[in-house]
């Protein structure tokens, strides 16, 4: 990736808001507005903690990696652990109208990003690649 | 996130400050649980000074809603900040949490 920006972070949730920094930084880099950005962060933040809940099932001690870059106006993101496959509930979350806890993060994630695809081509664990495209900004 | 329990005109209160995620919410789990199981009869949350709210914070609301319901407490929030609104509404939560614009309004209810 070129001009991108790449962390390493612990999989521990306290490490979530080093994201949610890093996001509203980069994202405030190329002038996007406050209003998106908060969703943006959000829905990286929530699919960050989907690798932490899911895919290391609460293990404190791995690591995955964000990746961060824009170009041409297209916003991509990409996340990448080395835990447990992702399944079909985490990708569909609850219905909406079915009042209980859990089940919204995938629903931030949907609402906000373009494109949403699971990269078949690896092997172990994950990569999520997130992709928006951004009107306006820049 | 910073939590502080205390009581205004008879009412308890439970003002948050900073961020509610997947780390802080656990905390934030336990206060309220130990609440409900005190039986208070109604819980006013203060969003005055929350800056941010995920998933795991609306999961931890809407199991403590469902456990003030469980013996027909009042879980009431005011304070909202535009931003987390924006968030209830989409998520379709403005329905069945009692909001209130400050704390008069709250108690008063």
């Amino acid at each position: 990736m070129r001009e991108s920006v790449v962390i390493t972070v612990p999989s521990h949730p306290k490490y979530l808001s080093v994201i949610r920094a890093t996001t509203i930084t980069f994202g405030k880099l190329y002038g996007i507005r406050e209003a998106e950005l908060e969703d943006i962060k959000l829905a990286i933040d929530e699919a960050c903690a989907n690798v932490i809940k899911h895919a290391y099932k609460g293990d404190t001690t791995k690591k995955f990696i964000v990746k961060y870059k824009i170009e041409k106006n297209v916003f991509t993101i990409i996340i990448e652990d080395n835990g447990l496959k992702a399944d079909i509930e985490f990708i569909q979350g609850r219905d909406l109208n079915d009042i209980r806890p859990g089940g919204l993060g995938i629903h931030f994630i949907r609402k906000v990003f373009d494109g949403f695809r699971f990269d078949d081509h690896k092997k172990k664990g994950n990569r999520l690649i997130l992709t928006k495209y951004l009107h306006g900004n820049q | 996130m910073n939590i502080e329990i205390g009581e205004y005109k008879g009412k308890k209160i439970i003002a948050l400050s900073g961020d509610i995620d997947m780390y802080s919410s656990p905390e934030l789990r336990e206060k309220i649980m130990a609440l409900i199981k005190k039986r208070i009869h109604t819980l006013c949350v203060d969003f005055n000074k929350v800056s941010y709210i995920d998933s795991s914070g609306i999961a931890t609301f809407v199991e403590g809603l469902k456990g003030m319901k469980s013996f027909g407490g009042r879980l009431q929030f005011f304070g909202v900040p535009p931003r987390i609104m924006d968030i209830f509404n989409f998520s379709k939560l403005d329905r069945v949490f009692e909001i209130y614009g400050n704390i008069e309004d709250a108690i008063s209810s």
